[in-house]
């Protein structure tokens, strides 16, 4: 591991929701505006609707477990959430981030490959990504033209025309995967995997709004 | 490195045998009958002489340096056979016999003792567990299978990799059909110590090896090959064949990205990523072979279709402007001034649309004038000829068309349906190196391959 990723990491190498959106922003990668709910109170600058989630390393799977709620409108609701959240994961960090609406869910992320080394990947995010198989991976490091490679190889280049009103700027996908490879290439062989999941785009506007990192076991 | 593979002086057989039934006798017999014009010596201590040829106690006695020695023993006499060549300074050994890593913990032992002999000496190793080399241009044939049984074709353009022997075998049967050609075949059995790589550095700087074709299983250093295939395909294309594509990841994946890595997502993304032309069965591996050594490369993806019936236009048409691909072809819209010169040479009844089609009244000097139509034509990238024998006016004269505008303008790619004259059609465009297929789909599919590799190359150059 080197490079911001390298510094930012816990020392526990076991970051959660919060810390994997610190550090994919220092590589210019955009996540919806938070605010971690800890011991102390806030004042929360943020425009509804927001989300309330936990943020905890041990819990993978937030909805399963009731760790996400949706559509809270007002400052009175928001209040009632986190206190509700924190009462049921009290060791766990609340997170607070501002929704965001409309536009295609797609998914990008990183695995390491025993055969290949560190691989990206590229596909329609939402509830059929793993029906519909609609995922490309190369190789990383990438260039740009592999990005765009990737973009033609996925449904997702059906919406650079527009598609039901959702359309997407090819450029931004690009430089997405482009700054998700050099993520890849400072992590290195410390790589398990890293999902951004669902990452919504609208127009030139890109936004990961779930991000989880698990690094390898050290020996 | 390898070029004393292609060019031996004298080659070895270790396990000759008098018995036809035997492996030993079949691999000699296709040596001395695949015209070799090297020395060949048979060992075996039983015999003084073989198929007229002296033969020798053991490869000690032969008392000439040997390039290569084909050993065709039974697995566990192999390690003092090896040492045996190693000691004579023989070059290569081509390892027939199986019973080696393939068969279990004392096959794998057996292979641990040839890898240490191997190691630090100047010999090199292809095998064990292969079916041999076939190589025309040195008119030499090591394979295992005799000429009563399959055909090897002449000497062509494309170098044949196979890790399946059998597979390799009967797809080199299936293309003399048609005198496709190729540089070399290579099956490298358990791969103990040459691997693909060594042999796509000779393909690479070899004058006659246009395109590389490789039927897989698995690779050993995924990343190695990877960067080794890419610097190949930005000189030459390599088309790949990969099986296995159902396994499932061994990977226990907590997230989707890890979930959705099967083993051959993961090497499909890395084919394109370097270049490389897919195949999905061995009919496509030679087809896309051809089309890529034949070939100029393609500048876009707009397609001229030139035809004598109107059904097979249609059919084109619909294949060609198949949206699925990711490289996707498109029927070139012909200018008005281009529609306007075709008008002039068919007749009013045919159309000069793209699909263009010359109905039963086209005549071989018909291809010529319109091909030269669609040559000047700027928005045409290729054309896609059909050469149909059931017209009365179609003959092989329609081959020296198509051989001209090949030469001097953009790639062409023909399909040749039937069987009577069209089997001849295609053994004739095959002769001049002219990318000739017998159907419409496998027509198409190739010019699909050759847009492909043909966008890799001018992206990346």
């Amino acid at each position: 591991m080197k490079g911001k990723i390298s510094e930012m990491m816990p020392t526990d190498r076991n970051p959660d929701e919060y810390a994997v959106k610190r550090m994919i922003s220092a590589y210019g990668i955009t996540t919806p505006k938070s605010v971690l709910m800890d011991s102390r109170e806030r004042e929360v600058e943020l425009r509804f609707p927001v989300v309330v989630k936990v943020s905890d390393p041990k819990i993978l799977h937030k909805s399963e477990v009731g760790g996400v709620t949706t559509g809270i409108r007002d400052r009175k609701q928001l209040a009632e959430e986190v206190s509700r959240m924190k009462a049921r994961f009290p060791n766990a960090g609340i997170l607070v981030e501002e929704m965001e609406k409309g536009g295609l869910e797609i998914i990008a992320g990183l695995v390491n490959d025993r055969n290949f080394g560190n691989v990206i990947m590229l596909g329609m995010g939402g509830l059929y990504t793993e029906l519909y198989h609609d995922v490309v991976f190369r190789l990383t490091p990438i260039s740009r033209t592999d990005a765009a490679d990737m973009i033609d190889s996925v449904k997702i280049r059906v919406f650079e025309k527009g598609f039901r009103g959702i359309k997407v700027a090819r450029e931004a996908i690009i430089d997405l995967l482009w700054k998700l490879s050099l993520i890849s290439e400072d992590i290195g062989g410390d790589l398990d995997m890293l999902d951004l999941n669902p990452v919504i785009v609208n127009g030139d506007r890109i936004s990961a709004v779930d991000a989880k990192l698990i690094l390898k076991k050290l020996p | 490195m390898l070029d004393d593979l292609f060019s031996p002086a004298s080659i070895a057989i270790i396990g000759a045998s008098r018995d036809e039934n035997k492996i030993g006798n079949v691999i000699l017999r296709n040596l001395v009958s695949s015209g070799f014009s090297g020395r060949i010596y048979p060992v075996n201590p039983s015999y003084p002489e073989i198929m007229d040829l002296k033969c020798y106690p053991s490869v000690k006695d032969i008392g000439d340096p040997t390039t290569i020695a084909v050993i065709v023993l039974p697995a566990r006499v192999v390690p003092q056979s090896v040492e045996d060549c190693i000691n004579a300074g023989v070059k290569f050994l081509i390892i027939i016999s199986g019973g080696f890593a393939e068969t279990g913990p004392d096959g794998e032992k057996l292979s641990e003792r040839i890898l240490s002999l191997i190691r630090n000496s100047g010999t090199r190793l292809i095998g064990p567990n292969t079916v041999g080399l076939y190589l025309p241009y040195s008119n030499i044939n090591t394979t295992l299978t005799s000429y009563s049984r399959v055909s090897f074709p002449p000497p062509g353009n494309i170098g044949f990799i196979s890790q399946s022997g059998a597979l390799g075998l009967l797809t080199m049967d299936a293309i003399s059909e048609y005198g496709i050609g190729i540089s070399a075949f290579i099956n490298l059995g358990n791969r103990l110590d040459v691997d693909e790589t060594e042999f796509l550095d000779f393909f690479e700087s070899d004058s006659r090896t246009g395109s590389v074709a490789i039927y897989m299983e698995s690779v050993a250093d995924g990343r190695a090959f990877y960067e080794r295939i890419r610097r190949f395909n930005s000189r030459k294309p390599l088309v790949i064949l990969k099986a296995g594509r159902t396994e499932q990841s061994a990977m226990a994946a907590s997230l989707h990205t890890g979930a959705m890595a099967s083993n051959d997502s993961i090497f499909d993304g890395m084919l394109s990523q370097a270049g490389s032309v897919r195949a999905y069965d061995e009919t496509e591996l030679i087809d896309y072979a051809r089309v890529l050594a034949y070939s100029k490369r393609m500048k876009g993806n707009r397609i001229a279709v030139l035809t004598t019936a109107g059904g097979v236009g249609v059919i084109s048409t619909d294949y060609i402007s198949d949206p699925g691909s990711t490289k996707p072809l498109q029927m070139a819209r012909l200018s008005e001034n281009t529609k306007d010169q075709i008008r002039k040479v068919i007749v009013p009844y045919g159309s000069a649309q793209n699909p263009i089609d010359l109905t039963a009244d086209g005549s071989v000097n018909d291809y010529d004038r319109v091909l030269e139509i669609l040559m000047r034509d700027d928005d045409v990238d290729a054309v896609l000829v059909y050469a149909l024998p059931q017209t009365p006016k179609m003959d092989m004269g329609v081959v020296d068309v198509v051989e001209k505008h090949m030469k001097t303008g953009k790639p062409i790619v023909v399909g040749v349906l039937g069987y009577k004259i069209a089997k001849q059609l295609l053994v004739e465009f095959e002769r001049r190196k002219i990318p000739a297929f017998p159907s419409v789909h496998r027509s198409v599919k190739s010019l699909c391959a050759l847009y492909e590799y043909s966008a890799f190359r001018s992206v990346r150059q």
